[in-house]
C-alpha cells in the first residue's frame, strides 16, 4: 500500500491532523464533556476506574495464583500487571470502537463538511488521555508502596508516542472495515478477549521463554504486547530496552500508521454513501 | 476580487452503487478486482453550469431530482463519479440545519465545535460566540442542554453558527421550514443581506421567495438540468408542468413536494 513513492506520504497524515487541530481540539472537549456531563462524580471516574482495577486484580491474582508472581513481591507483581492493563485496555477498548466509530458520527460525515479522517484522532486522544490517568494512578501506586520510581520513567514518552501512532493506524483501518460491515464489530468482541490472553499482561514474556522459546518468539509477534514490556522496562524494572527491538517496534508502528490512514483515505469517499 | 467563477460543474454524474445485500460491500472490497457485487443507480447525468461570483443562484425540482446530492458533492461531502467541479472560497453549507449537535451539550458548545467545523479557529470563534448567540435568539436555552430544545430553537441555533462562518459561498438546501415565522424571515433577510457580498446556490420549495432572491434559477430534472434561466421564465414553466401533472393524476397520489422532509408541523413545540 506505501508503494508511492511521494516523500508527502510520509507527513501527509500529519499534515491534514495539524490543518484541523482546531477542530480535533473541539471535538475531544465535547467527548469529554458529555461523558462526565449527568455524572455526580465526573471526571473522578477517569481516576477511580482504573483504582478499582489495579485493586481487583492484585488481590486476585497475587493471592489466588501465587505461581504467577514466584519470586517477586506482591506489590511489584501488580504494578507489573497493572502496567499491562493500562496499555491493553487502552487498545481493546479503540478496538472495540473503531468499527462503529464512523456510525456513531454518521450526521456529522454525511451532513457536514467534516474531514471524518479526524475522528480517529480524536478517539485515540480521548483513550491516550484516560490511559494517561491510569498512568499516573500507577506511578502514585509505585510511590506509595516501593517509595521510589526508576528515573528511566521519564524516557515513557519516546514509548508512547510510536504506540499513539500504532493504534491510530489501527484505528482507521478498523473504522473504514467497520463501515462496510458490521461484522467487524463483532470479530472483534470475539478476537480482542483471545488476544488479551496473548499478550504479556498476567505474566512477562521471560517467563513464558523460561519454559518455551518458540511460544515466547510468537508472542513477541503482537506489538501490544511488546509495547506493555518496554513500558515494564522503563517504568517499574529501571532498565533501558534493547535499542535494536525498539527500532524495529517503531518502524512498525510507522508503517501501521501510514498504511491505516492510506486504506482509510483510500475508501473515504465511498464510505460517506454507504454508511 | 479575481473573475474566476465562484462554483463551476463540469459534467458532474454521479451513481450511488447498490447493493443487493449489506454484506456485498465487502465482498466488493476483497474481490472488486474480479467480479462487480453492485449495480449503479445514477441519480446525477452530466450536469453543467457555472455560477459567478456574487450571483444568487436557486435550483428546483422535484423529490428525487438530485438536488440534494448535487449541494453533497459541491460541498465536499460525497465524490462526483464522473465530471469536474470547483468551488472557490469558503463554503458554508446548510444542508440539515442541526444534525450533527451533541443533545448533551449546551447550544453554545455545540455552536463552538459547528464553527470549528466550517473552519473557524478558536479566536475568530471566541470574537462571534456573543453574536451567534444573539442572531440565534433563543434566550437562557443558549446555556442549556441542547436534548431541551425544541426543533425550531436547534435550527436557530445551526443557522446562527453558518451566519457567522465569513463564508464566500452559502450553499443552503430546503431547511428553514421548521423555524417560526419570525425566525424564518430573519434568515431570509440574511440570506438577501449575504447575497449582496457573496455567492448563493439555494435549494427551495418556495417558489415566491427564489423569485425575489435569485438572479437565476436552474430546474433540474431525473439529474439533468432540464431548464436554466431568469427566475421568472423557469420557475413560471417548472410551475407549469407541476400543475399539469398534478391535473393528470388523481389528486391523493399528487406528489407531495411542499413538505418533502415530513416534518409535521405540530414539530414547532
Amino acid at each position: 500500500m506505501l508503494l508511492v513513492h511521494d516523500s508527502d506520504v510520509y507527513v501527509a497524515p500529519f499534515e491534514r491532523a495539524w490543518r484541523n487541530r482546531e477542530l480535533i481540539r473541539a471535538v475531544v472537549r465535547r467527548e469529554f464533556i458529555s461523558r462526565f456531563r449527568g455524572s455526580a462524580l465526573g471526571p473522578l471516574w477517569a481516576v477511580l476506574s482504573p483504582l478499582f482495577m489495579l485493586l481487583t486484580y492484585t488481590a486476585l491474582f497475587s493471592i489466588t495464583v501465587p505461581q504467577l508472581s514466584a519470586g517477586v513481591s506482591v506489590a511489584d507483581y501488580a504494578s507489573s500487571i497493572f502496567i499491562g492493563l493500562i496499555v491493553f485496555n487502552l487498545f481493546s477498548e479503540l478496538a472495540y470502537r473503531a468499527p462503529i466509530l464512523l456510525h456513531e458520527h454518521v450526521n456529522f460525515v454525511k451532513n457536514s463538511i467534516f474531514p471524518s479522517e479526524t475522528i480517529a484522532w480524536t478517539a485515540t486522544i480521548r483513550a491516550f488521555t484516560y490511559g494517561g490517568v491510569g498512568f499516573a494512578v500507577y506511578i502514585v501506586f509505585q510511590l506509595l508502596t516501593a517509595g521510589t520510581i526508576p528515573l528511566t520513567i521519564v524516557l515513557t514518552p519516546f514509548l508512547i508516542a510510536p504506540f499513539f501512532l500504532f493504534t491510530i493506524g489501527v484505528v482507521w483501518f478498523l473504522m473504514a472495515l467497520g463501515a462496510f460491515t458490521r461484522d467487524v464489530a463483532h470479530i472483534m468482541a470475539s478476537i480482542v478477549p483471545v488476544l488479551m490472553f496473548a499478550t504479556p499482561i498476567f505474566y512477562r514474556l521471560d517467563q513464558i521463554a523460561a519454559i518455551s522459546r518458540s511460544a515466547a518468539f510468537w508472542l513477541r509477534l503482537n506489538v501490544v504486547g511488546d509495547y506493555i514490556e518496554m513500558l515494564r522496562d522503563l517504568a517499574l524494572d529501571g532498565t533501558v530496552p534493547n535499542v535494536f527491538g525498539y527500532l524495529t517496534l517503531v518502524a512498525v508502528s510507522y508503517a501501521v500508521f501510514l498504511g491505516g490512514y492510506q486504506f482509510f483515505m483510500r475508501y473515504k469517499s465511498v464510505i460517506v454513501d454507504v454508511i | 476580487m479575481s473573475s474566476e467563477p465562484s462554483i463551476r460543474c463540469a459534467g458532474v454524474g454521479k451513481a450511488f452503487q447498490l447493493y443487493a445485500h449489506q454484506n456485498d460491500q465487502l465482498k466488493q472490497i476483497l474481490f472488486g478486482l474480479w467480479k462487480t457485487f453492485y449495480k449503479d443507480k445514477w441519480v446525477l447525468h452530466d450536469v453543467n453550469f457555472t455560477v459567478e461570483r456574487g450571483e444568487r443562484v436557486g435550483i428546483v425540482g422535484r423529490n428525487g431530482a438530485g438536488k440534494t446530492t448535487l449541494l453533497q458533492i459541491l460541498c465536499g461531502i460525497t465524490q462526483p463519479t464522473k465530471g469536474d467541479f470547483r468551488v472557490s472560497g469558503r463554503i458554508a453549507p446548510i444542508l440539515a440545519l442541526g444534525s450533527s449537535f451533541d443533545g448533551l451539550l449546551t447550544g453554545r458548545e455545540n455552536a463552538r465545535i459547528g464553527a470549528a467545523i466550517l473552519g473557524l479557529s478558536r479566536k475568530e470563534v471566541d470574537a462571534c460566540i456573543e453574536d451567534i448567540a444573539a442572531f440565534a435568539d433563543i434566550g437562557s436555552f443558549f446555556e442549556q442542554p441542547m436534548r431541551t430544545y425544541s426543533m425550531g430553537m436547534i435550527a436557530r441555533v445551526a443557522f446562527a453558527i453558518c451566519a457567522h462562518a465569513k463564508a464566500d459561498v452559502l450553499i443552503v438546501d430546503e431547511a428553514l421550514s421548521v423555524g417560526d415565522e419570525i425566525f424564518q424571515r430573519k434568515c431570509k433577510k440574511y440570506i438577501a443581506e449575504f447575497a449582496k457580498t457573496g455567492t448563493i446556490l439555494m435549494v427551495s420549495h418556495d417558489l415566491k421567495f427564489l423569485a425575489s432572491l435569485c438572479n437565476r434559477v436552474i430546474w433540474l430534472e431525473g439529474g439533468v438540468v432540464r431548464a436554466a434561466g431568469p427566475p421568472s421564465q423557469v420557475i413560471d414553466r417548472y410551475r407549469d408542468d407541476v400543475l399539469a401533472e398534478l391535473h393528470r393524476e388523481p389528486l391523493e397520489q399528487a406528489p407531495n413536494d411542499v413538505n418533502r422532509f415530513g416534518i409535521p408541523e405540530s414539530a414547532n413545540i
